[in-house]
């Protein structure tokens, strides 16, 4: 079902940050030297014919969400997480805002990696928390389908614990992804996004 | 204050020596409480900042990121959401969150976590400068560390006064005291509770069980632990001996509280675990918040369903509350037409008048007209089937009873074409439900189908069939196993780093990854979210004899 390919590291964007000095004996050093690099690759993803439940109640099938012609932006996150999902969905607000007039152009994705305790009621206060736009939709779904929706964009990790910040942007359907690991801010991400459309 | 005192009373050399330590004493009489006043002050303006994400002037703090236009503010912005209430840091995804209490922020440099003299935690570093307050000061201000590198880009940069940063970096310094009570070199106390109103047969399930893993548990080889503070001596377990104090309480509820407080003195211990209540086990979690204690999945009809707000009591689920979720939800879906009027049946003051409130609640507002047929409390099993007299036809039954009365029904009059019961209160697929009513009742079923958890739950029969303890409720005796063996998971996790607010933090993280879960499909939890599982089944007899249940419904997550 998941046919990835890995095309091309285009850029790596270097953050002046991280952490403290590291030596040889620190298990993490490694983790936090990559936590210093938005990495972004060009992939291929297949959609898995799955059901989605919308912030609004309605039960969605995941590629009409995804195929209806606007670009899309998307990431996973979940409501009670505290350290990661805050800057994400942040950095999706900032992104937003950056599109002016082009916001209703885009389709922003945020589907639940805790599917059990994300209820579309409370998906939607998640959203109007970071002043989600019409453009931007929350998703959850059964404990099963979320994993399955977490396998096809390769972010599964066994639990909401252990995810790592992606966020997936694709100008068309049909077209690839690309896919950004790690933190961007949102100008960045507004140049991405612009550099991914233009190139249509 | 108190450093000072003896310069202050060596002053008066003149006074007579009596005259001295009576002076001594009148100083301290009087300075004490102004030290103790004033230190909790500061202590509770960094309490707020740290886990509220308040300043002293009442306004919000903030936090700003390297990224220049995000920021947070308020809770969103406390430190605890990352370095949790423990102080002692997290793991996320790839990135593992500091501990940030003073022992760990101040302690010397070391090559190594082997020549730290520290507990170990996940996110230690041992070799860094060690930090000033003027160094912690830069860290929380402007991100850098005490080498002046830069922070992980997660770690934001705040605004605050001096005065706020004296009192958050004390509070720092104060969040971590070492073991909890309750831990010794060689013993780890732990208590169970029974309130009064509890099920005396299904308390005395749960105490086989629990007395019989703690009696297991402690045969294995036993002695004084060495200290974990080497990768090698890492390889041992923090293995001690498991005491058990059962806190039995007595009396009406009111006087509970004080019960607990005076067992803690009596008994300190680290956490709680397991336990039974009847239908009102508020004084209890009440007590578990207060007084700081963790209280590990006590087997609880009705626990107070605002709990996510809390932070030491786990549930496994919300009880009554997520079976009416539950028969809302079926009844507003799948019988959307016959909905319009319900009736409930309950006795007073048990846990399914609690259950009967919450269902009131989620129909009420959708339409649907509800109303109560209260049983007394000394209503005699016989009377009940008085109760379903005036209950008309086409009137949607919802009986939230125990065995005795669901026995006590009578026949089931032709009338009723949808009855729904709780499965928690009945029985289960043991419900003594007579024959004539079991076509037509669906059954609120907060658990995984009997199919589904055979493997999660024929361990536990196994082992207390080996063990010789008789199953006289097969799903609180697998739910008081479940939660021992979720303690010593947890407590594995730990090394020897026994500290309450931590033994919740891990829990928390590592009942995800647990594969065997009793009676339940999965288990979650986070800071935020107190009931493990989230949903249920709503399920029928598939025939009018035996226990053999279909699911009428998916999973439904209320």
């Amino acid at each position: 079902m998941i046919n990835r390919q890995c095309v091309l590291i285009t850029i790596v964007y270097l953050f002046a940050m991280t952490a403290y000095a590291h030596n040889g004996e620190d298990e993490h050093a490694n983790h936090h030297e990559m936590q210093q690099k938005a990495t972004l690759t060009t992939v291929d993803y297949t959609l898995p014919r799955i059901k989605l439940v919308r912030d609004d109640g309605k039960t969605v099938s995941l590629p009409d969400e995804l195929n209806d012609g606007r670009p899309v932006i998307l990431n996973f996150i979940y409501t009670t997480c505290k350290a990661v999902c805050p800057i994400s969905s942040q950095t999706f607000s900032k992104f937003q805002s950056k599109l002016g007039d082009d916001v209703k152009k885009v389709h922003m994705v945020s589907i639940s990696i805790d599917p059990e305790q994300d209820t579309p009621e409370r998906l939607a206060d998640y959203a109007r928390k970071f002043k989600a736009g019409q453009q931007w939709q929350h998703y959850t779904a059964t404990a099963e389908v979320s994993v399955i929706a977490q396998r096809a964009f390769d972010v599964y990790h066994g639990d909401k614990m252990s995810h790592t910040p992606v966020v997936l942007l694709r100008a068309a359907p049909s077209k690839p992804w690309l896919r950004i690991d790690g933190f961007i801010s949102a100008d960045d991400l507004y140049q991405e996004y612009k550099t991914l459309i233009s190139a249509q | 204050m108190f450093r000072n005192l003896p310069q202050i009373v060596w002053g008066f050399r003149t006074v007579s020596t009596l005259c001295m330590v009576t002076m001594t004493m009148l100083l301290i009489a009087l300075m004490a409480p102004v030290s103790y006043a004033s230190d909790e002050a500061i202590n509770h303006v960094g309490e707020n900042i740290y886990r509220k994400g308040i300043l002293s002037s009442g306004e919000m703090l903030e936090a700003k990121y390297e990224d220049g236009g995000l920021h947070m503010t308020g809770a969103d912005a406390s430190c605890v959401k990352c370095h949790q209430h423990s102080g002692l840091g997290s793991k996320e995804g790839r990135i593992s969150i500091p501990p940030i209490t003073g022992r760990y922020l101040f302690h010397p440099r070391a090559s190594s976590n082997g020549y730290l003299d520290l507990p170990y935690v996940e996110g230690i570093r041992p070799d860094h400068e060690p930090y000033t307050d003027a160094t912690l000061a830069r860290a929380i201000r402007e991100g850098l560390n005490s080498e002046g590198k830069p922070l992980n880009y997660l770690m934001p940069q705040y605004s605050m006064n001096d005065a706020d940063m004296a009192a958050l970096i004390d509070y720092l310094k104060r969040l971590d005291h070492g073991k909890s009570p309750g831990v010794t070199d060689t013993v780890l106390h732990f208590a169970t509770i029974i309130t009064p109103d509890a099920d005396p047969v299904k308390a005395g399930g749960m105490l086989d069980v629990i007395t019989n893993y703690f009696a297991v548990k402690n045969t294995f080889p036993i002695g004084a632990t060495p200290a974990l503070r080497s990768t090698r001596k890492m390889m041992f377990m923090a293995n001690r001996h498991w005491q058990l104090h059962v806190w039995r309480l007595s009396g009406p509820a009111a006087g509970w509280q004080k019960q607990l407080e005076q067992h803690l003195v009596e008994e300190p211990v680290m956490a709680v675990v397991s336990g039974i209540g009847g239908a009102n086990w508020a004084p209890v979690h009440a007590f578990c918040e207060q007084a700081a204690i963790p209280c590990l999945f006590p087997n609880v009809e009705a626990p107070p369903a605002d709990a996510d707000q809390d932070f030491y009591s786990l549930y496994f689920t919300k009880g009554v509350f997520l079976e009416a979720g539950l028969i809302a939800n079926n009844l507003l879906k799948q019988d959307s037409e016959k909905a319009s009027q319900v009736v409930q049946i309950y006795r007073a003051g048990d846990s399914g008048e609690q259950g009967a409130r919450a269902l009131t609640a989620l129909l009420a507002p959708r339409g649907v007209t509800v109303r109560d047929s209260v049983l007394t409390k000394d209503m005699s099993a016989s009377d009940v089937a008085k109760a379903l007299r005036d209950v008309a036809a086409g009137e949607v039954l919802v009986l939230w009873l125990r065995p005795a009365d669901l026995a006590s029904l009578g026949n089931a009059p032709d009338a009723f074409s949808t009855v729904y019961m709780s499965g928690l209160l009945g029985g289960l697929e043991r419900t003594p439900l007579q024959s004539s009513w079991r076509k037509h009742t669906q059954l609120a079923y907060p658990f995984d189908l009997p199919e589904h958890r055979r493997v999660g739950v024929d361990f536990a029969r196994g082992w207390f069939s080996i063990r010789r303890i008789p199953v006289v409720d097969e799903q609180v005796q697998a739910d008081t196993y479940l939660a021992c063996g979720l303690l010593a998971e947890a407590l594995s996790h730990m090394a020897d780093t026994f500290v309450r607010d931590y033994l919740v933090e891990r829990m928390q993280t590592m009942i995800e990854h647990r594969i065997v879960t009793g009676y339940y499909p999965r288990l979650t939890l986070a800071s935020g979210q107190r009931f493990a599982s989230k949903g249920g089944y709503i399920v029928q007899f598939s025939s009018d004899k035996g226990r053999n249940i279909v699911p009428t419904s998916e999973w439904i997550r209320p």
